[in-house]
C-alpha cells in the first residue's frame, strides 16, 4: 500500500506546489500571464491521483493511510505535546477511506474545471497571479482538511480555506463592499470555528487525553456518553456549532451571500462546492459521536430544515441571480444537514450516504450554475441584476443550456441528479419519522423539506426564465461571447449535472455501495444495512413538487409577464420580508454590532481620557525646561564657569552655614 | 619647615592659574594645557596628604591621575586636529552649534586679530617617480 499511499501525501501537495510557483511566476515579468499554467497542471495531476485513488478503495474495505503507524513514534509528528498524563500529538497522518474519497474525487475533479474556467474569466484581470496562486493553495487546504485523521490536521486545513476564503472574496481589494464582504465572512466563519476547536479539545479531554486521532475517539463515544451526560452533547454542540459557521447555517448564515463579491469562480469552488459543504463533510465524518445522542441530532435536523426552507424564502424575490445561487446553495447544504441530522433515527448507512450523494451532485450542478451565471456576468460587462438583462439564450446558447441542466438538477426534476439525491434525503428523513424517539418532530421536518423543494423549483426557473427568455435586453457595454476554455468546463460539469445522479445511485447503487463500505459507517451503522428500494408514493410526492414550482415560474414569467408584479402588490408584507432578506442583517446589526461599536466607543472615551492626563504630566517638565533654555548655548567656556560658580556656592554655603 | 599647608597653597595656586587659564584663553590647546593645569594642582594635594598620612592611597591616586591626562592628552589633541582641519582655527568660540535651537550665536564683540599666515607644508613627489635634483653649487 505504500505506493498509494505516497499518492495521498501528493493530493495536497501537488496543489501546493501550484500555488508556491504561480506565486512566484506572478513576481516576474515575463512568465505573469502564464501563472495559471502551473496551477491548472497540478490540479490535473492531483485529480488524476485521487481517481487512482479512489479506483485502489473501490477494490477493497481498507482505507488507503500514509504514515499511519500505531507506533506513535513512527508518525510525521508535526508538533506534540508530552506532560505524563496528557499527551497531545498533532502528526501528520493522511487517511483516505471511502467517505473521504468521495469528497477527494468532487474536490479535486470540480476544482481542475473551475480552474481551467477560471483561464478565461480571469484573463487580463489585474492580480491575475494572485488569484490563481490563491485558488491552488485553497484545493490543497481541502484535500488536507479531507485527508486528515486526526482533529488537529482537520483543524489545520479547516483554518487554511477560511484563510483562501477570505482572501478570494476580498479580491477586489479596493472595492470596500468586496473587502467589507470578506472581513464579515472571515469573522462570521470565526465564530464558529472556535467552537470547533473548543468541542475538538473537549472530545480529547473526555477520551482519555490520550489523542486526537478519530480512531481513538470515535470507538470510545458511547463510553463518553455514559461518563460525561452533560458535557459529550455539550461538545457535540461545539462541533455542530463549527459546522454550521463554515456551512453557513442558521444562525451563522449571513456571510455567504455576502461573500457572492468575489469572483465568480470563486463562487462555483468555495462557496458551492466545496468549502461550504466541509461543515457537512465534518458532521459526516462525526457520525460515530451524534448518534448516540438523538437529542443532538435533532438540532443539527432542525437547523438544517429551518435554514433551508428560510434561504429558500429569501431567494423567491432576489433580484440578483448570483444571490439567488448564494441563497439557494445555504438551502441546499440545509437539505445536507437535514439527511445527517436523521443519522440515528434513520439508518446511519443511508443518512450519511444521502447527505453525502447530495453534496456530490449539489457540487456538479452548483458549480455549473455558478460558472454560467459568471458566463453571463462575463458577457453582461460584470452586470448580474436580471432586471437589467433578459432572453439571452439566443446569444448565449452555450451557457442557457448548461444553466437550463443545473436548473433542471438543483429543482429536482425527475431523472436529473439533484432529484435523485434529494429523494434521497425525504427517504431518510421519513424514515426518521417513523422512529419512536422524536418521530413526530422528523415528520414535521419532512412537511417543511417537501415544500422546500416546491420552492426551489419556483425560484430556479424564476431566475433562469428572467435571465433567458422575454425579449432580448442587454445593459450598456455587453459584449455577448463565450470563449471555449470558458464553455469545455461548463459542458463537462453539465453532463455531469444532468448524469452524475441516474448513473451513480438509483439503479446502479455505485455510489451507496461504494460509500458504505467504508469501515467508518459500517461501524456507525452498527450492522444495519440500507436497503435499495424506489419509493413510488415519496418519487411522485417529490417530482410533483418540482413541476409544481416549475408550472408556477413558467405562468408568473413566461405566460404571463407582470402577473408577478401583481401578486407582490397584493402580498406586500412576505414580499418585503422576503427581498430583505427577512431583515436578518438589520436585526444583528442591532444586536450584535451596535452594541459593540458602543463598547468600542466608550472604550475609546476612556483611552482619550487616559492619554491626555498622561500628556498633560508630560508637559509639566516641558515648560518648566523652557525657562532654561537660554543657558544652552553651545559655548564650552561658559558651562564650565557656571559649573565652578556653582561648586563654588556650594562650598561656600558648607563652609559658611552648614554645621 | 615646609609643612602640608605650603604644599596646599602651592596646589590652590596651581589650581587657580588652571582653571583661569581654561576659563579666559580661547586657544584649545592653551585651554588644554590648563586643564593639565588643574590636574597637577589637584595631584599635588594628593601627594602631600599621602606624605603627611604616612601611606601611599594618595601616591596611587596620582599615578591614575598623570596616566588619565596622558590618554586624555592623545584623544584631544587628535580632536584638536580634526578641528583644526575642519575651520583652520584653534577658536574654541567656532564650535557652537551644540546648542539649543531658538538660542543665538554668541559674537564676540572684539574679534581676535589674524593669526600669522599659514605655510604651506612641504610636499613629497610622487613615489616611483626620481624628484628634479636642485643642481647646488659648490664652491
Amino acid at each position: 500500500m505504500s505506493d498509494f499511499g505516497a499518492l495521498l501525501w501528493l493530493i495536497p501537495a501537488l496543489p501546493l506546489l501550484g500555488a508556491v510557483l504561480a506565486a512566484l511566476f506572478g513576481a516576474t515579468r515575463g512568465l505573469k500571464d502564464w501563472a495559471h499554467a502551473p496551477v491548472v497542471l497540478t490540479a490535473a495531476l492531483s485529480c488524476a491521483c485521487a481517481i487512482a485513488v479512489a479506483a485502489r478503495l473501490a477494490g477493497s474495505t481498507d482505507p488507503v493511510t500514509f504514515a499511519k503507524s500505531s507506533n506513535p513514534d513512527d508518525r510525521l509528528h508535526w508538533f506534540s505535546v508530552d506532560s505524563g498524563t496528557a499527551r497531545l500529538a498533532a502528526d501528520f497522518v493522511l487517511s483516505a477511506d471511502h467517505l473521504a474519497g468521495t469528497m477527494l474525487l468532487a474536490v479535486t475533479f470540480i476544482g481542475f474545471w473551475i480552474v481551467v474556467f477560471s483561464v478565461g474569466y480571469m484573463k487580463g484581470s489585474p492580480g491575475f497571479a494572485r488569484y490563481f496562486a490563491i485558488v491552488s493553495l485553497f484545493l490543497a487546504s481541502m484535500t488536507l482538511l479531507v485527508l486528515a485523521d486526526n482533529f488537529l490536521l482537520l483543524f489545520a486545513g479547516w483554518e487554511g480555506v477560511g484563510l483562501c476564503s477570505y482572501l478570494l472574496v476580498g479580491y477586489w481589494h479596493h472595492k470596500p463592499s468586496a473587502s467589507d464582504a470578506a472581513r464579515k465572512a472571515f469573522l462570521v466563519t470565526r465564530l464558529g470555528d472556535v467552537g470547533l476547536i473548543v468541542g475538538m479539545f473537549l472530545l480529547w479531554l473526555m477520551a482519555g487525553r490520550e489523542s486526537m486521532d478519530y480512531d481513538e475517539i470515535f470507538s470510545v463515544a458511547a463510553q463518553m456518553l455514559a461518563d460525561h451526560p452533560v458535557m459529550f452533547p455539550a461538545a457535540c454542540l461545539l462541533v455542530l456549532c463549527g459546522a454550521v459557521g463554515k456551512s453557513a447555517q442558521i444562525p451563522l448564515y449571513v456571510w455567504l451571500p455576502d461573500a457572492m463579491e468575489g469572483p465568480t469562480p470563486v463562487s462555483a469552488l468555495i462557496h458551492a462546492a466545496t468549502m461550504v459543504t466541509a461543515g457537512v463533510y465534518l458532521l459526516a465524518r462525526c457520525a460515530p459521536l451524534f448518534v448516540v445522542v438523538p437529542g443532538v441530532q435533532l438540532t443539527v435536523a432542525t437547523i438544517g430544515a429551518a435554514t433551508a426552507l428560510l434561504a429558500a424564502f429569501i431567494a423567491l424575490t432576489q433580484h440578483d441571480l448570483k444571490r439567488v445561487l448564494a441563497y439557494s446553495t445555504v438551502s441546499q447544504i440545509g437539505f445536507m444537514f437535514l439527511a445527517v441530522g436523521c443519522a440515528g433515527p434513520a439508518v446511519p448507512a443511508l443518512a450519511v450516504t444521502a447527505a453525502i450523494f447530495h453534496l456530490f451532485t449539489h457540487a456538479f450542478f452548483k458549480a455549473v450554475l455558478f460558472l454560467s451565471s459568471g458566463s453571463v456576468m462575463h458577457a453582461m460587462h460584470d452586470v448580474i441584476d436580471m432586471r437589467e438583462f433578459g432572453g439571452l439564450r439566443k446569444v448565449l446558447p452555450v451557457t442557457h443550456w448548461t444553466f437550463l441542466a443545473g436548473a433542471l438538477a438543483l429543482a429536482g426534476i425527475p431523472l436529473f441528479s439533484g432529484f435523485w439525491s434529494k429523494d434521497m434525503i425525504l427517504e431518510a428523513t421519513l424514515e426518521a419519522g417513523h422512529a419512536a424517539r422524536f418521530g413526530s418532530a422528523y415528520l414535521v421536518l419532512f412537511g417543511i423539506a417537501l415544500a422546500t423543494a416546491l420552492m426551489t423549483a419556483f425560484y430556479t426557473f424564476r431566475a433562469y426564465y428572467r435571465t433567458f427568455w422575454g425579449e432580448l435586453r442587454m445593459p450598456e457595454g455587453a459584449h455577448p461571447n463565450e470563449p471555449w476554455v470558458m464553455t469545455l468546463p461548463l459542458i463537462v460539469l453539465g453532463v455531469g449535472a444532468v448524469f452524475a445522479g441516474i448513473l451513480a445511485e438509483p439503479f446502479t447503487h455505485w455510489f451507496s455501495n461504494f460509500l458504505t463500505t467504508s469501515p467508518h459507517l459500517v461501524r456507525v451503522s452498527s450492522g444495519q444495512t440500507m436497503d435499495h428500494h424506489l419509493n413510488w408514493p415519496l418519487m411522485l410526492a417529490s417530482s410533483a413538487a418540482a413541476l409544481i414550482g416549475v408550472g408556477i415560474a413558467h405562468y408568473l414569467y413566461k405566460s404571463r409577464p407582470g402577473a408577478a408584479e401583481k401578486i407582490a402588490e397584493a402580498a406586500p408584507t412576505p414580499y418585503y420580508l422576503s427581498l430583505n432578506k427577512l431583515y436578518v442583517d438589520e436585526i444583528y446589526t442591532l444586536l450584535f454590532v451596535q452594541p459593540l461599536e458602543l463598547l468600542a466607543g466608550m472604550c475609546r472615551l476612556v483611552e482619550a481620557v487616559v492619554y491626555d492626563l498622561a500628556r498633560l504630566i508630560a508637559m509639566v517638565p516641558y515648560y518648566a525646561g523652557r525657562g532654561f533654555r537660554w543657558a544652552q548655548n553651545g559655548l564650552v567656556q561658559f558651562y564650565a564657569l557656571a559649573m565652578v560658580l556653582m561648586v563654588a556656592g556650594l562650598l561656600g554655603y558648607f563652609v559658611l552655614f552648614a554645621k | 619647615m615646609i609643612s602640608v599647608p605650603h604644599y596646599l597653597a602651592v596646589g590652590a595656586i596651581l589650581f587657580c592659574l588652571g582653571l583661569v587659564g581654561f576659563l579666559a584663553r580661547r586657544n584649545l590647546i592653551v585651554m588644554f594645557l590648563s586643564a593639565e593645569l588643574m590636574l597637577q594642582g589637584v595631584a599635588l594635594n594628593f601627594v602631600a596628604f599621602s606624605r603627611y598620612h604616612g601611606n601611599l592611597h594618595g601616591q596611587v591616586f596620582t599615578l591614575f591621575v598623570i596616566a588619565v591626562a596622558a590618554c586624555e592628552a592623545g584623544i584631544a589633541l587628535a580632536l584638536f586636529l580634526m578641528l583644526y582641519r575642519r575651520k583652520r582655527s584653534l577658536d574654541v568660540s567656532l564650535w557652537q552649534s551644540l546648542r539649543e535651537p531658538g538660542v543665538d550665536e554668541t559674537t564676540d564683540p572684539e574679534p581676535l586679530p589674524p593669526g600669522p599666515k599659514e605655510e604651506p607644508l612641504p610636499r613629497l613627489p610622487p613615489a616611483g617617480v626620481e624628484p628634479v635634483r636642485e643642481e647646488r653649487q659648490y664652491v
